[in-house]
């Protein structure tokens, strides 16, 4: 009989597994490109049902970028449909609200516990992106609050090259909200005419100096030389229709070929991770 | 203020607005047609103690004054810079290295906008100033003129005040100004070299201005060098394929969509990609007296449209006359049959807030429109041009 | 040309407008005014300096020519004392009258002059106006205050359980309650709790009411009723708020604050409703249509609830593009005549339209142009008032 009180080693000799260490240290110089394809977004992980006490709630990870920084993680929770206060004017339609919040360990610069201008304007583009989604009549005179806590944002360990990247970063994130968003509010049970998610999509140069500029789809900043424009698109696959478009940077007005490129990878990556979306979901439901 | 604060119109206002500027061409409930904008009255150097002033009001009353206001401050080093040592071990490599090195920071610009009657930190302020600056800051370029030495810049503040509460969103109003208060600001000229402590002219005659002018306007040989010019922001609306801009209050409640565009003028030619030269080539003249405009940011507006209150179409309004009345069951049925066609599809004359967002077609011809040679940016350019700065 | 951008006025002196005291002639020729006056302004002359900021000179703008040369006439005590009630316009804290024969009315109250003497003084800046033995001051500017019998457009802010409060651009809402309406199906019908429940589609809030003042609350609040086929919920048109009564430009009260024009360009007949509160509808004039089943039967009631059949309604009927252009021409030409200080009544109305099509004759684009902001609109105002 064997000796079941302990564990035994393996009969034959083996070797020790050796971890590697987490991708090598970069040495000066050597910059991290992007490895994906330029049409292909980050893998993400989407969960619905992740705070028990909101009507929905939803959380989303998506995975860093091989270079010891850290990928963004959201987590979002819907409270409603509900009565809004006896104060407030009557209402056709359902009242929206929308919060959203970077934890203040989240990004490299602490932030503080009152909403600044960044996170109040995502807001404001969140409500925008999901106010098109949502079948707003269906429930007049009740309000509902989404709120979206930004547990870690993203980021690179390398500190010299933070400069001037923390804009392009908000795309990011904003994409990420929309599409959390979205999936809470469809496991909150708020009627909605599509699942919206949310896509980006940026005009960046490469390292290379004579290098044309090239559209990418879900970009990581800090991969690129320079990122020349980028936009994020809340898009309805279904409908085919935009809720919300939001471009910056700097093209010439001559180039509107360039413009609607950006757009259309846009919409591609919000497809992808629409995609995503109605996975979790049917995964929820079923 | 938000966009989509309560606009209190009934549905039958709505239904007729909306089906008006459904036409082609739309008609417009104050006659203008779809590219016109209200006209205004702009001045500029209104405010003796500011770097740069400009005041802008449209005819209902509605008054915007922005004023730009530059205080020196040490730049706070930062540990990618350059060590200053280094640097000046030899004047001819400082020499070289000088135009490399200015470089701003988007910190230095402060943008503030006070709507009477609104909180600063209402959502609709917020996004705003963010718009605002965020276009200002688009190419990078902007903070660059901000830069004095290494070790000193300037920083700018830009107050937004509108003066009475808006009739209207603000926004093209907001960004005329800030763009006239811009190209009228001037900075006092720097007497000191390198990188001492600053040190400038009193002579407020021989201050440059912050954003150079072309350089005269008698050689027009020489003069059609486009100089840069600071963003506009225009706000586009669209219903069904009617695009409209400068939108009043009443037109943005029936807006399928409704875009906030950023163009900026920029002074090199070089930037432009292979694609877009051939085109040029072939309107020779119009190239050299055209804008050389940028696309620099683009935004949805949420249009106060979808918060709209329905209306009911009279098959299935209990308080329309013919039906109060009615008992019988079968007339009954019928007419919760036609309700039902109702919620599905639109019915003529009754107005119905829009759902979804808005097909890519649509938003990209509005971004055209805006951007297009001899488009609306343009006139509204060579528009700002005929204002007179002091 | 999209845009227009023009460089600021230069600040210029504005003519009195002559419509405005026309009241107070009969004030100024009233003899007594002349002997109370004196004692109404005591030692006015001997004051210092400061007095030349006196309330009683004409020209608003270009205070320091003005004020000196009021100055230098002022020792003519007498003259300038006689000019009070020729100018008319007084300011808050200025001293009308103390002669006791005279009523305090609106805009006035009464203050202790020397030796017990009441004044009555002016707590506004206005016009004094004189109704028989009343004095009043009517300000310069102000909201509407409703009076019983205005016709007003008004807008629904609020539903209650049994009444609607109604924006009519007064300093309260005003107030339409479920009994002051005519109820559908049959115009003397008793109310009911289930028109009580759904009170809501009946009006709803931001629909528009053209209604009457019934009576006022003593805090001067109004309560509408919209008993009345001419009165109910507005469709097929435009709404624009200008300023009320009260002086300057805006709606004044008239013989006809409704009528229907007949429009050019193959416009058709177009109502206009002109609120007396300043707020104007302008729509499609739509005959009542008359159902079929109600066409045989005959009798007042039924055909009085036939026609009110469209009072709640909120589903616009066809409109023609060409209507819709002439509703934005005249709509344009209401907008002119009030940012030019006009006043907006059927006369002006009809003729400021009536120009307006003549312009738009002559206008590069054609009758189809129905734009009058900017210079188009002064030109229009500059060919109404050289009539």
């Amino acid at each position: 009989m064997a000796d079941r009180r302990r564990i035994n080693g393996p009969v034959g000799t083996t070797n020790p597994p050796i971890y590697d260490d987490a991708p090598e240290k970069q040495s000066e110089g050597v910059k991290v490109t992007r490895s994906r394809p330029a049409n292909v977004i980050r893998k993400m992980y989407l969960k619905t049902g992740v705070t028990p006490s909101a009507s929905g709630s939803a959380y989303l990870e998506i995975e860093s970028s091989g270079n010891g920084g850290s990928g963004l993680k959201l987590s979002c929770s819907v409270h409603g449909p509900r009565a809004l206060p006896r104060s407030t004017p009557f209402s056709p339609h359902i009242i929206l609200s929308t919060h959203v919040k970077f934890a203040p360990f989240a990004t490299k610069q602490r932030r503080g516990y009152i909403r600044d201008p960044i996170e109040r304007d995502l807001g404001t583009h969140l409500e925008t992106a999901l106010r098109g989604s949502i079948i707003a009549d269906r429930w007049p005179k009740s309000g509902v609050d989404i709120i979206i806590s930004i547990v870690e944002g993203e980021q690179d360990r390398e500190t010299s090259k933070a400069q001037g990247i923390e804009a392009w970063d908000t795309m990011n994130a904003l994409s990420g909200c929309i599409t959390v968003a979205s999936v809470a509010l469809a496991d909150a049970g708020i009627d909605c005419v599509d699942t919206v998610a949310g896509g980006v999509a940026a005009l960046v140069q490469d390292a290379g100096n004579d290098a044309a500029p090239s559209i990418v789809v879900d970009p990581i900043p800090s991969e690129h030389e320079k990122v020349l424009a980028a936009c994020c698109i809340a898009y309805l696959p279904t409908r085919q229709e935009v809720t919300n478009l939001w471009f910056k940077g700097d093209l010439p007005a001559s180039d509107m070929d360039v413009y609607t490129q950006l757009i259309e990878k846009g919409i591609q990556a919000s497809k992808s991770a629409n995609r995503v979306l109605v996975d979790c979901l049917n995964e929820t439901v079923g | 203020m938000a966009s989509s604060q309560h606009v209190l119109l009934s549905p039958a206002e709505l239904a007729y607005l909306h089906a008006s500027l459904n036409l082609t061409p739309p008609i417009r409930p104050d006659g203008r047609s779809p590219t016109q904008f209200r006209p205004l009255v702009a001045e500029t150097g209104i405010l003796p103690g500011t770097n740069g002033s400009a005041r802008i009001c449209f005819a209902d009353g509605t008054e915007a004054i922005v004023g730009v206001k530059a205080e020196v401050e040490r730049t706070r080093t930062r540990h990618d810079f350059p060590s200053l040592d280094e640097g000046t071990e030899d004047d001819d490599d400082l020499d070289d290295n000088q135009n490399d090195v200015i470089k701003g920071d988007n910190d230095w610009v402060e943008m503030t906008v006070e709507i009477p009657g609104y909180r600063d930190d209402d959502a609709g302020t917020v996004f705003l100033s963010v718009m605002l600056s965020e276009a200002l800051l688009a190419d990078g370029e902007f903070t660059k003129r901000l830069w004095i030495n290494q070790r000193f810049h300037w920083k700018l503040y830009l107050d937004i005040l509108l003066i009475s509460p808006p009739l209207s969103y603000p926004l093209p109003l907001l960004s005329l100004t800030t763009h006239l208060a811009l190209l009228a600001a001037r900075l006092p000229r720097l007497k000191s070299e390198g990188d001492e402590d600053p040190l400038f002219d009193d002579d407020w005659a021989a201050a440059p201005y912050l954003y150079p002018r072309p350089s005269e306007k008698g050689s027009k040989a020489t003069a059609p060098a486009p100089a840069a010019r600071p963003p506009v922001t225009l706000l586009v609306m669209a219903v069904g394929n009617n695009i409209i801009f400068d939108p009043s209050k009443e037109e943005l409640a029936v807006a399928d969509v409704a875009l906030a565009v950023s163009v900026g003028e920029s002074s090199s030619t070089t930037t432009s990609t292979t694609s877009s030269k051939p085109t040029a080539m072939d309107i020779d003249t119009e190239e050299t007296k055209g804008h050389n405009l940028r696309l620099l940011s683009v935004r949805t507006i949420d249009p106060p449209s979808r918060l709209t209150p329905p209306g009911i179409p009279n098959a299935s309004n209990s308080a329309y006359g013919a039906n109060a009345g009615v008992k019988d069951t079968e007339k009954k049925k019928q007419q919760q049959e036609q309700a039902r066609t109702a919620e599905s599809e639109a019915v003529e004359g009754v107005w119905k807030a829009p759902r979804g967002g808005a097909k890519t077609l649509v938003m990209a011809t509005m971004v055209q429109k805006v951007l297009e040679k001899g488009g609306v940016a343009d006139e509204v350019l060579d528009a700002l041009d005929g204002v007179d700065l002091n | 040309m999209p845009i227009t951008i023009l460089p600021p006025k230069a600040f210029r002196d504005q003519p009195p407008r002559h419509s405005l005291n026309h009241d107070s002639d009969d004030v100024m020729s009233d003899a007594t005014f002349d002997s109370e006056d004196s004692d109404s302004q005591p030692g006015g002359v001997s004051l210092d300096g400061g007095a030349t900021i006196h309330p009683r000179k004409r020209h608003r703008s270009g205070a320091g020519a003005a004020a000196s040369s009021t100055f230098t006439k002022r020792p003519k005590t007498n003259a300038a004392i006689n000019s009070i009630p020729r100018s008319a316009i007084v300011t808050p804290g200025e001293r009308i009258t103390t002669d006791p024969q005279w009523m305090r009315g609106h805009g006035t109250y009464l203050s202790s002059a020397s030796l017990g003497e009441q004044a009555i003084t002016s707590s506004l800046a206005g016009i004094v106006t004189r109704t028989n033995k009343l004095l009043s001051v009517r300000p310069l500017r102000a909201r509407y205050t409703p009076e019983v019998g205005d016709l007003v457009v008004g807008r629904i802010v609020e539903v209650q359980a049994k009444r609607w409060r109604v924006d009519v651009g007064s300093t309260q809402l005003a107030a339409l309650p479920l009994s002051a309406i005519n109820l559908p199906g049959g115009i003397l019908r008793k109310r009911t709790e289930t028109d009580e429940l759904q009170i809501r589609t009946f009006f709803a809030e931001g629909d528009l009411v053209v209604a009457e003042v019934q009576q006022l609350f003593q805090d001067g609040g109004a309560v509408l009723h919209t008993r009345s086929l001419k009165y109910g919920k507005l469709r097929n048109g435009v709404f624009m708020a200008v300023s009320g009564t009260g002086g300057g430009g805006g709606v004044v009260r008239s013989r006809r604050q409704v009528w229907t024009l007949e429009s050019a360009n193959n416009g058709g007949p177009i109502d206009v409703i002109l609120g007396v509160n300043g707020y104007v509808w302008i729509s499609k004039h739509v005959e009542p249509v008359v159902p079929e089943e109600a066409k045989g039967q005959t009798g007042i009631t039924n055909l009085e609830e036939v026609v009110s059949a469209t009072m709640y309604s909120s589903q616009n009927d066809r409109i023609e593009p060409e209507t819709m252009r002439e509703i934005a021409r005249i709509r344009g030409v209401v907008t002119a005549l009030v940012e030019n200080g006009l006043r907006v009544d059927e006369d002006m109305v009809t003729k400021g339209y009536n120009e307006a099509v003549e312009l738009a004759l002559v206008s590069a684009d054609g009758p189809e142009d129905v734009y009058l902001g900017g210079e188009r609109g002064e030109q229009l105002a500059a060919a109404l008032t050289a009539v």
